[in-house]
C-alpha cells in the first residue's frame, strides 16, 4: 500500500512536546508555530520555555519563562497549552511555581537537564505531579560522551525506570526519542518501567525503524506524538512507520487524550475526522 | 515523477537497516511513491579501495535499471583512482560520491579538488553527504563527524564548473554555503531529508524556518528531493514536499526535473 501523505497530514494530531521561547518577538513566534501546525493537522501544542545547558538559575529567572507560556496560552487558547518549567533544586519555590502555573491552566511540569529524574531532589515534584494527576516531561537521551559533556545530568531510560519504581503512579515522559543519542539504548532501559512511563517521537533524528522500536519495546500506549520543532520530520516518521492505523491513532491522539483525562481535561478541539 | 537523490544499499556496521537490498529498496520506493533513487553501497565509505563495491553496485542494480541509479565512490587517496573513475563511467555510473570524513582527507584539499575537477570534465555530479548518521549517537569506531560545510563552500568556489550535491545537510539558510553570495549562481544542491521548512528549534523566526527561509531568499533552485533511505524514514521528505512553499513549476523541478538533468537521465 502506498503512503497516503496528503490524508496523513490532514488527520488531527496533538503535539505534546513543543516550545514558545522567552525572547523578543515571542508573539510572532507563537503565531508562526500555530500557522505551521495548520499545515500539518496539529490541533494543539503543549509548550514550554526552558533554561538550557544545565544552568541552575535562580527562581526569579524561571518565572518569566513560564509567564511567556501563560501569555502564549492566552494568545492562542485553543491551540497552545503549557508545561510549567521548574528547577527542582529550588525546593519550595519550585513547588510554588508549579502550583502557580498549574492553577493558571498549565497541564504538566517540564524538567530540563539540571537534575536527573531519579535524583531524590525531584521527589517533591514527582509527588506533586502524582497528586495533581499531571505528567512530567523531561529532556532526555543517551548521547555519546562528547555530546554528554555539556549536559552531564541528562536523564536516560534507566533513570526513568528507577524513578518509576518509587513513584509508579507518576506519568513520566522521556522526551524525544530522536533528540540525539543512542535511542535503542535508552528505550531498552525502559522495558521494565511502570506503564506510566512514556516516550515521545520528537527530535531531528529521523532514523528508520525508530517509532516501531519504541512501540515494540514499550507498547503503543506509551508512545506519544511530539515534534520539539521537527514538525514535518516527526509527522513523517509516524506516517511512514510500519504500524496499523489504530496504532498511529494512539500516537497522534489517543494517548495524549488519555493523559489529559487523568486531570479531568480534554483536547482543546474535539477530534473532527 | 519523483527522483530521490539520497538513497543507499548495503550494510551500516552499527545498526541493522531494513530495505537495504535492491529488491527490498525498490519495494520501499513503491510504498513511498518514489519512481527512481540514486544509490551507492554504504560499504564503499569504509573500503580503502572502493572500486570492488562500485563493480558490485553496477551488477546489483542492473535488474532494476529503470528504478535504481548507481553512483560510484572514489577515494582520492587510493592509487590510480583515475582508473576507477574511468571504470565507473564504463559501468554507467551517473555520479560520484566522496566521503572525506571516512577516507580521511580535507574536503577542500587538493585530493578532493582533483576528483571534482575530473568529474566536471566528464559532466558527472559529485555527491558529498554531510553525514551518514546523527553524530550524537555515533559508534566509537565511527568518525562521528559531519563534513564541514564551509570546506564544501571552498570546494564549490575552487571548481566552479562542477556540480555538487550535499545530502543530509542542516541547517541550510544559515549554512556557510548559502551565506556565500558569490556561490549562489553555481551548481550546488541540498536535499529535503533533514532540514525543516516552517518551524525548527531556533530562537529567531528566520532560523526556525531554515528551508522555508532559504526559499524566501531565492534558494529554491538549489533544492532536490532526497530521503536518506534506508537510514531514515522517507515520510519526512514526503511531508515536506507536500507543504513546500513553492509554485508548481519549481515543485516539479525539485521533484525530478533538476535531478534528471544533473544525472543526465
Amino acid at each position: 500500500m502506498t503512503l497516503d501523505i496528503e490524508s496523513g497530514i490532514r488527520r488531527p494530531k496533538i503535539d505534546m512536546h513543543c516550545h514558545v521561547w522567552l525572547m523578543d518577538g515571542w508573539e510572532q513566534s507563537a503565531d508562526h508555530l500555530v500557522a505551521s501546525g495548520d499545515m500539518l493537522g496539529i490541533t494543539e501544542y503543549w509548550c514550554s520555555s526552558v533554561i538550557q545547558q544545565g544552568i541552575l538559575a535562580p527562581v526569579e529567572d524561571v518565572r518569566p519563562h513560564n509567564d511567556t507560556i501563560l501569555s502564549a496560552m492566552a494568545r492562542h487558547p485553543k491551540r497552545i497549552r503549557g508545561w510549567c518549567f521548574v528547577i527542582p533544586g529550588h525546593f519550595q519555590d519550585a513547588i510554588d511555581e508549579a502550583e502557580r502555573c498549574l492553577d493558571a491552566g498549565m497541564i504538566g511540569i517540564k524538567l530540563y537537564n539540571q537534575y536527573r529524574i531519579n535524583d531524590p531532589v525531584l521527589h517533591p515534584i514527582l509527588e506533586l505531579a502524582s497528586e495533581r494527576h499531571v505528567p512530567i516531561l523531561q529532556h532526555a537521551g543517551y548521547p555519546v560522551p562528547e555530546h554528554r559533556a555539556s549536559q552531564p545530568l541528562i536523564s536516560h531510560g534507566i533513570h526513568f525506570s528507577e524513578a518509576s519504581e518509587k513513584y509508579p503512579d507518576a506519568m513520566l515522559i522521556h522526551a524525544h526519542i530522536g533528540g540525539g543519542g543512542d535511542w535503542e539504548h535508552t528505550v531498552r532501559e525502559m522495558r521494565q518501567a511502570s506503564p506510566n512511563v512514556y516516550i515521545d517521537v520528537s527530535g531531528s533524528n529521523l532514523d528508520d525503524g525508530q517509532v516501531e522500536y519504541a512501540v515494540s519495546e514499550l507498547g503503543v500506549e506509551r508512545v506519544l506524538f511530539g515534534t520539539d520543532g521537527t514538525m514535518a520530520g516527526s509527522v513523517g516518521k509516524v506516517l511512514d512507520a510500519d504500524l496499523t492505523e489504530d496504532e498511529r491513532e494512539h500516537i497522534f491522539w489517543t494517548n495524549a487524550e488519555r493523559i489529559l483525562a487523568q486531570q479531568g481535561a480534554t483536547p482543546t478541539e474535539p477530534r473532527t475526522s | 515523477m519523483l527522483i530521490d537523490v539520497n538513497a543507499w544499499l548495503g550494510t551500516w556496521p552499527f545498526r541493522s537497516l531494513q530495505d537495504n537490498t535492491p529488491d527490498t529498496l525498490v519495494a520501499r520506493l513503491d510504498r513511498s511513491g518514489i519512481d527512481k533513487a540514486v544509490v551507492s553501497y554504504i560499504e564503499a565509505a569504509f573500503h580503502r579501495h572502493p572500486q570492488s563495491a562500485n563493480e558490485r553496485l553496477a551488477r546489483d542494480v542492473e535488474p532494476h535499471g529503470d528504478r535504481l541509479i548507481p553512483v560510484g565512490t572514489i577515494n582520492p587517496l587510493s592509487p590510480h583512482w583515475e582508473d576507477d573513475l574511468a571504470s565507473c563511467l564504463d559501468l554507467g555510473m551517473k555520479g560520484i560520491r566522496l566521503f572525506p570524513q571516512y577516507h580521511n582527507y580535507q574536503t577542500d584539499g587538493a585530493e578532493s579538488r582533483s576528483v571534482v575537477e575530473a568529474c566536471a570534465q566528464c559532466n558527472l555530479p559529485v555527491f558529498i553527504p554531510h553525514r551518514l548518521e546523527d553524530t550524537r549517537q555515533h559508534h566509537w569506531m565511527d568518525p562521528g563527524q559531519g563534513v564541514d560545510l564551509s570546506q564544501i563552500a571552498n570546494l564549490i568556489a575552487a571548481v566552479p564548473d562542477a556540480t555538487l550535491i550535499i545530502p543530509n545537510a542542516r541547517p541550510l539558510a544559515r549554512s556557510l554555503i548559502w551565506m556565500r553570495e558569490d556561490l549562489r549562481d553555481l551548481n550546488w544542491y541540498f536535499d529535503l531529508s533533514l532540514a525543516e521548512i516552517h518551524y525548527g528549534l531556533h530562537k529567531s523566526t528566520n532560523g526556525m524556518k531554515d528551508l522555508g527561509y532559504l526559499i524566501e531568499e531565492g534558494g529554491a533552485n538549489h533544492i532536490l528531493f532526497g530521503t536518506h533511505l534506508p537510514f531514515s524514514y522517507a515520510g519526512p521528505a514526503l511531508v515536506k514536499l507536500a507543504i513546500l512553499p513553492v509554485d508548481e513549476e519549481t515543485l516539479e523541478d525539485i521533484k525530478y526535473r533538476t535531478a534528471a538533468k544533473l544525472l543526465n537521465l
